[in-house]
């Protein structure tokens, strides 16, 4: 289904180039057919700079990454504080959650889009280091009743060397297009002791700096509402991942339960830039944060969205009523 | 014309003296053995027709899942909108059409998968050329895919038991990321019922195949219990390549969410199996036959679990004694409701005796 659409966009967009000389010289006031009438605003629109939201204001396009840029820029330092703070810590759950339904197998390669401080990619290594733990236990357990032919086959070596996931390692590569994130997060990887299988790399989740089928999974936390172009990040991330993988996007979303929206509401535009002034001595950045919370398509549009991008078996988890929706979609 | 007049004044005093013959017969077992006549002949009939237009979907419930299948999948034309409408509804659909799609696409894709996605393909795949093996997917669903990598995922459950590393070590088979497992929320579970249904299906098959061939007259009809005992042995030597990690597979069974989907595997098996053995029955024997069975099943599986002799003779000996209980429990059940009749007639008699005897029964 993504084919069909981008075809008919780049006819459009060639449509548009060809009858530049033809509309260039006509006033775009009463077009006889529709469809010039289209391709005609279509291109005085492009010649303007197509505009954007960036939270209530609206700005145009090109400006707006860089203002995403100066906002994070400014709230580096303080990230993970104000997480806690804002989110009274539930934070740490949801990302908890976001692993536990990847469920990642050892061996399993991570892109984390928009990873900033790399809680993602931090958490994805402890997951699959476990589980590794727990694969290599139980196969110690089951060699303790071999029969005499089996042992006797153990000491035969072997080709093959059998499961991949016995020798293969997990690796999280993080990319964000803020240094300053990235800066903070190698800190604290180091900090912890993450070292090995950790990458950190610069790069635009609308244009990223990979291959194609590179990764296992791709997830974006918290980060695709900062983007410009999100289907172009959803194309992308369709390009960068391996056949079988697995699209996972970590979002605030719609709270659907009208109580819950009004405290939601007022706790996120009264509580949360005080908040920022207070703690982080940034008031506008994290009016922006609250403001393009309310700008994101809600679950369903946003499904709709990454199924356009062409992944099957999109489905979405709604956590703490809504509040924030895990979707996952499959490049198959 | 007399002649005329004199046979069909005999043909109609034939038909008069058999209608009164037949009214005179028209007492309730002549009534029950026509009715039993007849549902047999119907029954027949819808086997006949059914084994000779499809012997896979010997089931008109799996019919309609493939007219819904298609349907579905030429409304919408993109696969993804058709199942991912909630994650309920796709859960449901991975589970209830494994064990009515595992025909079409593990066992037979060439035949019935091809005739299935056959007729879908002209009217989908027109503009999609065959590129790889990531866009044959457009062709079928995402449950066709999942049915693929469940299959391809019991080859590695020797090594890996029913696990979620078994499927990711199958989609790794088909070229898919091991991330491509978190399609199947049920983890281990979507491979045992997949198993199991397939299993289920592949005995149908046996059967129906079994049966045409009876109706051909190429074979002997089996005895019931002779019948029952092979449909059974049949079935459970299905489990044999996976014997070690079975116990594993139960375990799995009868975990509660897993609970109604493995029961719903059971009940259509065992009344599959009586089906092809004959039973038509519409009282409580139907009830009581297919609970008997699932008695004999179960037990002879459990037996099977540890049994260590060569080729699993001791099970089979096992089902053959407990199918001989069965079969005795009948007979008795039949001379105690007989004895019991006579009984209760001898007390009848011996009362009205009595009431004769002492003067009760003359009016005065």
């Amino acid at each position: 289904m993504a084919i069909p659409v981008r075809c008919v966009a780049r006819r459009i967009f060639r449509d548009c180039t060809r009858k530049v000389s033809v509309l260039s010289t006509q006033q775009a006031t009463k077009p006889i057919y529709p469809s010039n009438s289209i391709v005609c605003r279509f291109y005085s629109n492009d010649s303007e700079g197509k505009s954007t939201h960036f939270g209530f204001e609206t700005v145009p396009e090109g400006e707006k990454a860089e203002r995403v840029y100066k906002v994070f820029e400014s709230v580096a330092e303080k990230y993970d504080v104000m997480n806690d703070a804002m989110s009274m810590g539930v934070h740490r759950l949801w990302k908890d959650m976001l692993l536990h339904i990847m469920n990642p197998l050892p061996g399993a390669r991570l892109l984390d889009a928009a990873g900033g401080t790399g809680d993602i990619s931090i958490r994805f290594l402890e997951y699959t280091r476990t589980q590794r733990e727990r694969q290599q236990r139980r196969s110690v357990r089951s060699q303790q009743t071999l029969s005499w032919q089996d042992i006797s086959q153990n000491y035969t070596p072997s080709d093959d060397q059998g499961p991949a996931e016995s020798t293969a390692v997990s690796t999280a590569v993080v990319c964000d297009i803020n240094k300053e994130m990235l800066k903070v997060g190698k800190d604290k990887a180091e900090k912890l002791g993450y070292s090995s299988g950790l990458s950190w790399v610069v790069g635009d989740a609308e244009e990223l700096p990979f291959a194609d089928d590179q990764f296992d999974v791709y997830t974006i936390a918290f980060g695709i509402r900062n983007v410009t172009h999100i289907e172009q990040a959803l194309d992308e991330a369709l390009r960068v991942l391996k056949p079988g993988g697995r699209f996972m996007c970590l979002e605030f979303s719609k709270v659907s339960n009208p109580l819950l929206s009004r405290l939601y509401d007022a706790y996120s535009f009264q509580l949360i830039p005080v908040m920022g002034e207070v703690i982080a001595g940034d008031w506008k950045s994290y009016q922006y944060l609250v403001e393009s919370i309310r700008k994101f398509p809600d679950q369903e549009t946003f499904k709709g969205m990454i199924e356009d991008a062409g992944f099957f078996q999109v489905q979405y988890f709604n956590l703490t009523g809504g509040v924030v929706a895990i979707h996952s979609g499959f490049k198959l | 014309m007399t002649l005329k007049r004199h046979a069909y004044v005999w043909s109609h005093a034939i038909y008069a003296v058999n209608k009164r013959n037949a009214k005179f017969q028209l007492d309730m077992a002549a009534l029950l053995r026509g009715l039993k006549a007849g549902r047999a002949l119907r029954s027949l009939g819808s086997v006949a027709v059914q084994a000779a237009a499809n012997p896979q979907s010997s089931n008109i419930r799996r019919g309609f899942h493939r007219a819904a299948l298609l349907r579905v999948h030429d409304e919408s034309k993109n696969p993804a909108s058709s199942s991912s409408s909630t994650p309920h509804h796709e859960h449901y659909q991975a589970h209830s059409l494994p064990a009515d799609e595992g025909t079409s696409t593990s066992t037979h894709e060439a035949s019935a998968g091809g005739a299935a996605t056959g007729q879908e393909d002209p009217q989908v795949n027109t503009s999609y050329q065959d590129q790889g093996g990531e866009q044959n997917e457009d062709y079928e669903t995402e449950e066709q895919l999942a049915e693929r990598i469940l299959t391809a995922a019991l080859d590695f459950v020797p090594q890996h038991g029913w696990t979620i590393e078994a499927i990711a070590a199958g989609a790794e088979t088909l070229g898919l990321s091991s991330a491509s497992t978190g399609m199947f929320i049920n983890g281990a579970g979507d491979l045992v019922l997949h198993f199991v249904g397939h299993c289920n299906t592949q005995l149908t098959e046996i059967l129906a195949d079994q049966h045409k061939h009876v109706q051909l007259g190429q074979a002997e009809q089996k005895k019931t219990a002779e019948f029952l005992r092979d449909a059974v042995e049949t079935r459970l030597r299905m489990y044999i390549p996976y014997m070690d990690t079975w116990p594993q597979a139960m375990s799995i069974l009868i975990l509660p969410h897993n609970i109604p989907h493995s029961l719903k595997h059971l009940s259509t098996l065992m009344d599959d199996i009586w089906y092809y053995a004959g039973d038509r029955s519409t009282d409580m024997n139907w009830y009581t036959k297919r609970a008997a069975l699932t008695g004999i099943y179960n037990t002879t599986e459990l037996v099977m679990l540890q049994d260590s002799s060569p080729d699993f003779q001791d099970t089979w000996t096992f089902l053959d004694n407990r199918i001989q209980d069965v079969v005795n429990m009948a007979g008795t059940a039949k001379q105690v409701a007989a004895t019991g009749e006579a009984v209760a007639q001898g007390l009848m008699g011996a009362a009205v005796t009595l009431k004769n005897m002492t003067g009760l029964n003359q009016r005065r």
